[in-house]
């Protein structure tokens, strides 16, 4: 989904608590919620589309209503209309605060400038940011919450190449910007680890946010890729992806999701060519924030949610890779070890 | 037309009609999806804080240029669906100028504003010009000219813009400080301040209704706008009317994105706010072209617009109700002024008819 | 006239024998008088002719017929029953179907598919309907095979189409709207065949024109409008064509009586040897002519021989492929509207409501229309609004245009009211030269008169007036020359004080030999 790009998440913190301590996550399925929580509000501002977007917001609700089921933290959350500003962004983020939120969330990199200027207006607030690292968003009192894309693209990367007969794969970006070069990056060196002699063929959509939103764009460039003897495409293009899935299956070829399982979630006719999807799991981020704060440990700066903490995972749905899941668990392994390091751009 | 107490009742009647319909049909659809009416009203009308106030009237800066510059080309019944990409593609131009600082301060801003005149006058004089030599729908153009200038934006943000580490928006280098606008403190306890430039949106007001009101250029646009049979009869050069009005517009729209850009923005990157010349034609038909009249509209959108979130948090209804709130205003008062316009012209046909049967008795029928 | 037919025609004693009978028409349109007064009444199985010149009303009379409007006044008898046509679907109930000039047919579906659409309910759209196209087809003589694609038929095939769908739809009487201005010679033979075949069966048909050949060959009977009114019904066997134009054009004695001769020997605007090219073809050729201070030329024409042409000319609208126009000895050929008219050319459009006024604007508006760069209208650029109403109020006053105000629009008052502020404007710029197109046109009577006094007064402050006129009674009242347009061509001229109306309607047609 375009939300790829643009999502902001927030988070809120234990009241007054402001012990900057990073990188506390814990990949397990949280657990005990102590029920301390109460005093925790936290608030999440979606970009447009919100809650049942069927992909990033919504994975960003899951963690919000985990949260407060499992730890008994209060919520709200809104989201936003079309054609915004960064001030419309930046007063949501002030009506959250107004809303007596104690964590802020905010769902999309569009959400940088206005995290960065709302946080500094309330520097008692803790803010998070989903997807951006940069400069604009930072603070003492903002988590940024990045995920290491490369390296769950790095497992179907793999799975492309053990998966290809004509030793021969796609990778469809949205917009040719350094969250999507993540993607690009790491199917390629998964891609290569298999197979260093296999064919990479890379494609960028568009320019700007359109990239994200044009199935059209999407099933031409993966019909041209098909047609030069790729069998496996991986996109990472957000809405456009529905026109790749269309031409997978056109062509009987296969095809990679991205940041949900899509085999569950895309058009029903074409879930059947979609081998695997790399899957960017919001929610762990977003639970995982809400609980640090919970626990007393306010989260700060940037925070990286990787395979080991379950921040990236690829699926097993329809089970057209089940013959090769111990291959693809290998190489988790091993990244999670360290014994590979998957390169980012 | 002058002084008559009928015809300022007839004035207010329109948007009054309209209000009132879309008030009934918005509460019939609340009750229709079970949402709390009443709340939802109440969160609408209360008094917003001072800090969205100040968003509120800095969103209508933008948009009331915005319909200005559509309005300009519906005075000569010219649909110019393209100030989107006119705008979009004139900031860009005036960013990367402005990001220069070839000039201190204040001439910075002036000649940025130029630019972005310029470029969103020429971009919308292609859609004119062909129209003119070519007889092609500047409707149909100007919504390819809007995609084309995305394009053009998309690869000059790619090739001119800079990228800050970790961060995935692109941007045109930030103008110097000494053209940053710091805002005007109107409203107090604002943390936040109106775009100084708002005062632009003033004066493009006052220029548009002198020019269009009382200049003889002014009632060259609207003879043609009204009759273009009649214009040509009056010696108008239509063509040339068609090309100068979109140029006008272009031009006009253009300058949408400058308080924004000197009052906050400071560089043209991915946030940029789109859109918004779609919205500048809500508000234009909402206004009437009137000047005064689409001052009122944009304030009525961009409060309406504010009031979502406010809407999502105290009445806990989606945020698509307030585009539900716009359409049904929107569609109400195209209504209610043709219904309007209407009875008013029967009304007076019927009382010429009255005054001069009693006031001649041979009358002027046969 | 000798020729009136008693009505309702004698040979239709019984009351059911008429299909369409049309009593006491009345209808208004804001500034027009579209119909006063329309009586007549057509014989079933007939072929009936309506006949008058452009803007005489027949067209508003037809649209009342099939429900398209409705009547301020009078009634339509259908069958001998009293009906209220609110919608062309009630027309078809009482089985009056309409043919309209322009076709509406799809050209990408088959006959079948455009008979059919909208009129499914009556025998589907399939084989049942098919075998209906073809039975009416060949009860009536129209060649038509329901499966031909429209787009492959030629224009009179589609004219049967037409014909076919509204008989389809049940329709006993038809009405044509100028059905021959789209065909050739030949179709428009076959088409008469057809009409004949028609009324054979018992189809009643209405037919309008101002192609009087046409009519007398083909009409049993022909109904002359001229002004909104009905001026006379009659037997084509005792009229010709020549007799029908003076119907259609007005014979009576001219009213409009010239005063002294006020024509001096100045030569204001003079048009020399003017061609105009038209769409395929010509529509002015070497068209010479003089208008001397204090002159009024008039333009006599049947519509569409080359007048609005001439006008559009000299009003530099268009722009003559050869030719001189000179304003008091300057070459202004190519000069755009604009000039013109400041150099001192006063215009009456022929269509006040398209050309010469802003409808929905105040009469002070109007004021400045046309004038916009002068005073009162403007000075150096910005309007002067205090001034043009001041002078509109001077308008209203000395040019008796009765209004409530002048911040009332200008739609709002009677035709004849808007035309005298449209010539109470012209006037007060001190035009050299007046063009006036049809400028009684659509006005009542009492009006009439006084823009007659108007251009009279016009002439004898030294004007030269240019008058285009339908109406042979004001060309000869108010002309000191009359010269006859054809096809483009100036072909005759005439003093209107020995000129009788027979005279120059043959003139018109081409029929008489008597142009000099």
């Amino acid at each position: 989904m375009r939300h790829t790009v643009k999502a902001a998440s927030i988070m809120s913190v234990a009241a007054l608590a402001l012990t900057a301590c990073g990188g506390s996550d814990s990949g397990d399925d949280a657990t005990s919620g102590e029920g301390g929580g109460s005093d925790i509000k936290a608030c999440l501002a979606y970009d447009v589309g919100g809650r049942g977007d069927q992909s990033f917001n919504d994975s960003a609700a899951k963690g919000l209503d985990q949260a407060k089921d499992e730890l008994g933290v209060q919520i709200e959350e809104v989201e936003a209309s079309q054609g915004e500003n960064d001030a419309a962004r930046e007063d949501r983020l002030n009506q959250l605060v107004d809303a007596d939120c104690t964590n802020i969330v905010g769902v999309g990199f569009i959400y940088a400038k206005a995290i960065g200027a709302a946080s500094k207006d309330n520097p008692d607030i803790s803010f998070a940011i989903v997807d951006d690292a940069s400069a604009d968003s930072a603070g003492d009192n903002v988590a940024q919450l990045v995920f290491a894309e490369n390296e769950g693209s790095f497992l179907v990367g793999a799975a492309a190449a053990l998966k290809s007969k004509s030793g021969k794969v796609g990778f469809i970006g949205g917009m040719d910007v350094p969250l999507i070069n993540k993607f690009d990056a790491g199917f390629k060196a998964g891609a290569k680890a298999v197979d260093p002699k296999i064919e990479i063929q890379t494609k960028y959509l568009a320019e700007d946010g359109s990239g994200f939103a044009d199935p059209a764009k999407g099933k031409t460039a993966a019909e041209g890729m098909y047609d030069k003897g790729a069998d496996v495409i991986y996109h990472a293009a957000g809405g456009s992806g529905a026109g790749v899935f269309e031409a997978a299956k056109a062509n009987k070829k296969m095809a990679i999701g991205v940041d949900s399982d899509q085999a569950k979630t895309a058009e029903k006719d074409v879930q059947d060519v979609i081998i695997t999807s790399m899957v960017k799991n919001v929610n762990v981020a977003v639970f995982d924030y809400i609980k640090a704060s919970v626990d007393g440990e306010q989260m700060s700066g940037p925070q990286e949610f990787d395979l080991k903490d379950g921040g990236v995972s690829y699926t097993t749905t329809g089970g057209k890779i089940d013959d090769i899941t111990d291959q693809l668990d290998d190489y988790k392994q091993q990244i999670i070890d360290g014994k590979i390091t998957v390169p980012a751009k | 037309m002058k002084f008559s107490p009928r015809r300022l009742v007839l004035t207010l009647a329109a948007p009054v009609l309209a209000v009132v319909v879309a008030f009934v049909i918005t509460s019939l659809v609340l009750l229709a999806v079970g949402d709390p009416v009443a709340k939802v009203w109440s969160t609408l009308l209360s008094e917003p804080r001072p800090r969205t106030l100040v968003n509120i009237v800095n969103s209508a800066i933008t948009y009331y240029i915005a319909a200005v510059a559509v309005a300009i080309g519906f005075k000569m019944k010219l649909f110019n669906i393209g100030v989107d990409g006119q705008y979009r593609i004139a900031a860009f131009a005036a960013a990367l100028v402005a990001g220069q600082g070839w000039l201190p301060g204040g001439l910075n801003i002036v000649l940025a504003m130029l630019v972005a005149m310029l470029v969103g006058g020429f971009w919308a004089g292609i859609a004119g010009w062909l129209k003119v030599t070519r007889g092609v729908s500047e409707v149909i153009s100007t919504i390819m000219l809007n995609t084309i200038s995305a394009g053009l934006v998309g690869w000059g943000l790619r090739t001119w813009g800079t990228r800050a580490e970790g961060s995935n928006t692109r941007n045109t280098t930030e103008i110097p400080e000494s053209s940053q606008l710091e805002g005007l403190a109107l409203v107090a306890d604002a943390p936040n301040r109106v775009y100084t430039l708002v005062v632009l949106a003033v004066l493009v007001g006052i220029v548009y209704w002198f020019i269009i009101n009382r200049t003889r250029f002014g009632f060259d646009v609207r003879a043609t706008g009204e009759s273009e049979s009649a214009a040509v009869a009056s010696g108008v050069k239509v063509p040339r009317m068609v090309l100068i009005a979109m140029i006008a517009s272009g031009a006009v729209a253009g300058l949408i994105s400058m308080p924004a850009f000197f009052g906050a923005d400071h560089s043209y990157g991915l946030n940029f706010q789109e859109g918004v010349g779609f919205i500048g034609i809500g508000i234009a038909l909402l206004g009437r072209n009137h000047p005064v009249g689409i001052a009122f509209a944009a304030v009525l959108w961009s409060w309406l617009e504010k009031a979502s979130d406010g809407l999502q948090l105290q009445a806990g209804v989606s945020p698509a109700l307030v585009y539900i709130i716009q359409g049904v205003i929107l569609l109400a008062v195209v209504i209610a002024y043709e219904v309007v316009a209407r009875f008013e012209r029967r009304m007076e046909q019927k009382q010429v008819t009255r005054q001069l049967d009693t006031a001649t008795p041979e009358g002027a029928s046969a | 006239m000798s020729t009136t037919v008693t009505d309702p025609p004698s040979a239709a004693g019984n009351a059911t024998d008429l299909a369409v009978e049309v009593e006491g028409i009345t209808k208004r349109f804001p500034g027009v008088i579209a119909n006063q007064d329309v009586t007549f009444a057509v014989a079933r199985g007939t072929v009936h002719a309506i006949v008058g010149e452009n803007g005489a009303g027949k067209s508003t009379l037809m649209k009342m017929l099939y429900g398209v409007q409705r009547p301020d006044e009078g009634t339509i008898r259908i069958n001998g029953e009293s009906v209220s046509l609110h919608s062309p679907a009630d027309a078809i109930k009482h089985g009056v179907g309409m043919v309209f000039q322009h076709f509406m047919l799809a050209d990408n579906l088959t006959v079948t598919e455009n008979v059919v659409l909208g009129a499914e309910k009556l025998h589907g759209i399939g084989a049942g309907a098919r075998a209906e196209i073809t039975r009416i087809s060949d009860e009536y003589g129209l060649g038509i095979d329901p499966r031909d694609l429209v787009a492959d038929l030629g224009v009179g095939a589609r004219q049967r189409v037409e014909i076919l769908k509204v008989l389809y739809r049940g329709a006993r009487t038809i009405i044509l709207d100028e059905p021959t201005a789209v065909l050739v010679p030949q179709e428009v033979d076959e088409l008469f065949g057809n009409l004949r075949e028609l009324k054979r069966e018992g189809i009643t048909v209405l037919f309008i024109s101002h192609k009087l050949d046409e009519v007398l060959s083909v009409a049993d009977r022909v109904t002359v409008i001229r002004r909104g009114m009905t001026i006379d019904t009659v037997l084509p066997q005792d009229v010709t064509s020549r007799q029908l134009a003076e119907l259609m054009v007005g014979s009576e004695l001219p009213t409009p009586q010239t005063e002294e001769s006020t024509v001096t020997d100045r030569v204001v605007l003079s048009i020399a040897d003017v061609t105009l090219a038209g769409a395929g073809r010509t529509v002015l050729e070497d068209v010479t002519l003089d208008l001397h201070a204090g002159e009024v030329v008039g333009i006599a024409g049947v519509e569409g021989n080359g007048q609005a042409e001439l006008v559009e000319v000299v009003m530099g609208m268009r722009e003559p492929a050869r030719g001189r126009i000179e304003l008091e000895g300057t070459d202004i050929s190519d000069w755009d509207v604009r000039r013109i008219r400041e150099a001192g050319v006063g215009y009456i459009p022929e269509d006040r409501h398209r050309q010469g006024l802003l409808l929905d604007s105040p009469l002070w508006e109007n004021r400045m229309l046309g004038h916009q760069t002068q005073e009162p209208a403007s000075k150096n650029g910005i309007l002067t609004n205090a001034a043009a109403r001041t002078d509109t109020e001077r308008i209203v006053r000395e040019y008796d245009v009765r209004t409530p105000s002048i911040h009332v629009t200008v739609g709002s008052l009677s035709g004849g009211n808007q035309q005298k502020l449209i010539i109470g404007r012209e006037m007060s710029h001190a035009p050299k030269v007046l063009v006036a197109s049809h400028p009684t046109r659509g006005v009542d009577v009492g009006a009439q008169a006084a823009i007659w006094d108007l251009i009279r007064e016009a002439r004898r402050e030294g004007l030269a007036v240019l008058l285009i006129s339908a109406d042979l009674e004001e060309l000869i009242g108010l002309s000191d020359t009359i010269k006859v347009i054809l096809r483009g061509r100036i072909t005759g001229e005439f003093d209107p004080d020995v000129v009788t109306s027979q005279e120059l309607g043959s003139a018109m047609t081409g029929a008489g030999k008597d142009a000099s």
